[in-house]
């Protein structure tokens, strides 16, 4: 399984490495920019922006306070379609369920499109032990799989990766020497995966949405290869978190119309694919089995409480390229599957707060995340919320909260506070020496008490 | 006709680091014709503990604006945080009716005629904190006042992006939020402007200590940059 729980030092330590690293820096500038203003642009060409937000606000929240009831609706649909439903707690019986599915149609090669939730599960790694290869069929995906890397972003997967880069690796799997020409790139990425989607014994997607009223999975890409892998191998397994169900069709339509403006400002992705179960009789094309795997993984923890609206959240990737720390620290530093915004609040929330401690500290709370959110999901509250759960479940150090309320107490008379910041004044030749003041004094200047406070002369 | 009175927060920063900067805030509200009572009881909003989870402690601390301030009365700030600390969550946390507060720049912009000025051929950039920018929505005031006073105020690219304060931010994640500052900065000397003036001392101690520590240029309240020139 992925580990997504996270030591504290650890997104400090990932921050620092990416701000060295120019290349990364200017990357993840350049992607982050434009799928920003893409979508600017996309919004302020739809009339009603903040009505539609609304709307797909409110079928979420829809789906996820009644999820049983949606649940048992799909189930009931989908298998009266021939098709199989199987409801995981953990990733380890998620990824078990998958093997399985291998292991009895005797399956070597699995072909797999982009989905956030096996990333979260480690499902690769779990194949591979298995004795089954995946192979990634999303472009970004797929660069990273050669690379042995993690996503950096849940859109843009390979944001940070040059056509240089690609094209060593692309020389590597070939044999012979792959140009960086773009077109050469595409033709080899075509050439390598093509086999793939023929020869896979299963396909593995995700769903990004699933209709509760038709027992229906939307699959939503640009580069078509979810159709392929759904499509050409005789089983498809998708997988998808459980909070992704939504009552009817209709409910699709403000959705579908905001994902991708959202992510990357299309007005619709290139492909978007609904599936009502596996190859009827008469029927030319499709899997002969269709699985739906949904993924618990920590998220019924939410349901009912002040975090349920992060269940809402539709992987869009917008608050990502919003966010000032983002843009500075590249996906890692969040951990190896979701970053950003979305991931400091979602990641604590499924791991459980005292393993991902420094992720809600990781936001300068700006709230360009909320404002960028189709679904308004209060991201930054969120994460304001989860910085009160830590102190309030002691998960902060016991020099912090001494300090907290050392000088809550010092300022909370008047008479006090001019007795402390007097004191302060004398003690402050070394306030750059130690603590916060130190860590201040690294990069910047240290502010000067001034000689008379405002109060003084007034 | 008595003058109209007003309360002047000076906020702990101002207070404390800028006591310069609330005495120009001081000024422009008695040249627009008020009278400005400074309640001595005041100390701060509290927001530092709020903003990193410590509720208990930024009760205690938020309970002297409570104590110090009448809501008879409008109170003007001269801190676009502090003003959404006190309008936005001061009145939830102590469980109190909502004050009338105003943000320095949105005072005058809404209340005054005549302004001096003070930055006749002058060109500065202004810096949107987040907190003015998303919470409290007050982007054209600060700028339209600038311009009143004389000043050619150029665009920041991506006026969008926080300079990296973020109060604890600013320590927890300090390699990080340096790097906002110096992104800000650059941005500031790409559009040729002598100063780079903000409304907030959050971003104004942030950016100016980076801004000191490079070499960059300098970094102005907005008071004093309507009181007394940008370059003051």
């Amino acid at each position: 399984m992925t580990e997504l729980a996270q030591p504290p030092a650890r997104f400090r330590e990932v921050a620092r490495a990416k701000l060295a690293d120019a290349r990364v820096q200017a990357a993840v500038d350049v992607s982050t920019a434009r799928l920003r203003s893409h979508r600017l642009d996309a919004w302020g060409a739809l009339e009603g922006i903040e009505e539609l937000r609304q709307r797909a606000h409110d079928v979420r929240m829809r789906g996820v306070r009644d999820l049983d009831r949606y649940l048992a609706e799909f189930t009931a649909a989908l298998e009266a379609r021939g098709g199989h439903v199987k409801v995981c707690a953990t990733a380890e019986e998620a990824c078990a369920y998958v093997v399985e599915v291998c292991r009895r149609r005797g399956a070597t090669l699995l072909a797999k499109s982009k989905s956030m939730a096996t990333e979260e599960i480690g499902l690769n790694a779990a194949l591979e032990a298995a004795g089954v290869r995946p192979v990634e069929t999303d472009l970004g995906e797929y660069i990273l799989q050669l690379a042995g890397g993690h996503p950096a972003h849940i859109v843009a997967p390979a944001l940070e990766k040059t056509k240089e880069d690609v094209a060593a690796l692309f020389t590597e799997v070939e044999g012979h020497p792959v140009p960086t020409d773009l077109e050469e790139l595409t033709q080899s990425a075509r050439r390598q995966l093509r086999k793939v989607f023929l020869e896979a014994d299963v396909g593995v997607t995700g769903a990004n949405f699933a209709v509760a009223q038709t027992g229906t999975i939307v699959t939503v890409t640009n580069e078509g290869n979810a159709r392929l892998v759904s499509s050409l191998p005789k089983v498809h397994i998708a997988i998808t978190g459980i909070e992704r169900l939504v009552p009817e069709l209709a409910d699709l339509a403000p959705l579908l119309k905001l994902l991708a403006r959202s992510g990357t400002g299309q007005p619709l992705s290139s492909y978007t694919q609904l599936i009502t179960g596996p190859r009827r009789e008469g029927e030319e094309d499709g899997p002969e089995e269709l699985h739906v795997v949904f993924l618990e993984n920590g998220r019924r923890n939410l349901l009912g409480t002040k975090y349920e609206e992060m269940l809402a959240c539709i992987r869009c990737g917008a608050c990502l390229n919003v966010c000032p720390v983002y843009r500075k620290t590249a996906g890692e530093a969040y951990g190896p599957v979701y970053s950003g915004p979305m991931g400091a609040v979602l990641v604590p929330l499924l791991v459980g707060l005292g393993q991902a401690r420094s992720l809600p500290h990781a936001s300068s709370l700006c709230g360009a995340c909320a404002e960028a959110c189709p679904v308004k999901i209060p991201l930054h509250e969120l994460l304001l919320e989860l910085r009160r759960d830590l102190v309030e479940r002691r998960l902060v150090s016991r020099r912090e909260r001494l300090a907290m309320t050392l000088w809550s107490l010092a300022w909370s008379r008047a008479l006090s506070y001019r007795l402390t910041t007097w004191a302060a004044r004398l003690g402050q030749p070394l306030a750059g020496r130690w603590g916060p003041g130190r860590t201040w004094a690294e990069g910047r200047a240290v502010p000067r008490l001034a000689r008379r406070r405002f109060r003084d002369w007034r | 006709m008595s003058a109209q009175r007003v309360q002047l927060f000076a906020t702990c920063l101002g207070d404390l680091l800028f006591p310069e900067a609330v005495a120009d805030a001081d000024l422009l509200l008695r040249e627009a014709g008020f009278e400005v009572e400074f309640p001595h009881r005041q100390v701060c909003c509290g927001q530092p503990a709020f903003n990193s989870g410590h509720r208990k402690a930024a009760r205690r601390v938020a309970r002297t604006f409570a104590r110090a301030f009448s809501r008879s009365l409008p109170v003007v700030v001269p801190s676009g945080s502090c003003t959404t600390m006190v309008a936005h969550y001061l009145p939830e946390l102590l469980g109190v009716e909502p004050y009338e507060v105003w943000e320095l720049s949105a005072f005058l912009d809404a209340r005054s005629s005549e302004l001096p000025r003070r930055n006749e051929g002058r060109t500065v950039a202004y810096h949107d904190s987040c907190h003015m920018l998303r919470e409290l929505r007050i982007t054209t005031p600060p700028r339209r006042l600038l311009e009143r006073s004389g000043a050619e105020v150029v665009m920041l690219p991506r006026p969008d992006l926080c300079c990296g304060f973020g109060g604890t931010f600013s320590v927890r994640q300090p390699e990080v939020s340096v790097a906002m500052a110096d992104d800000k900065l650059a941005a500031a000397q790409a559009v040729k402007a002598e100063a780079l003036v903000t409304a907030d001392p959050g971003c104004l101690m942030h950016l100016r200590g980076r801004s000191e520590r490079t070499g960059g240029l300098p970094i102005v309240h907005l008071a004093t940059a309507l009181a007394r020139g940008a370059s003051a």
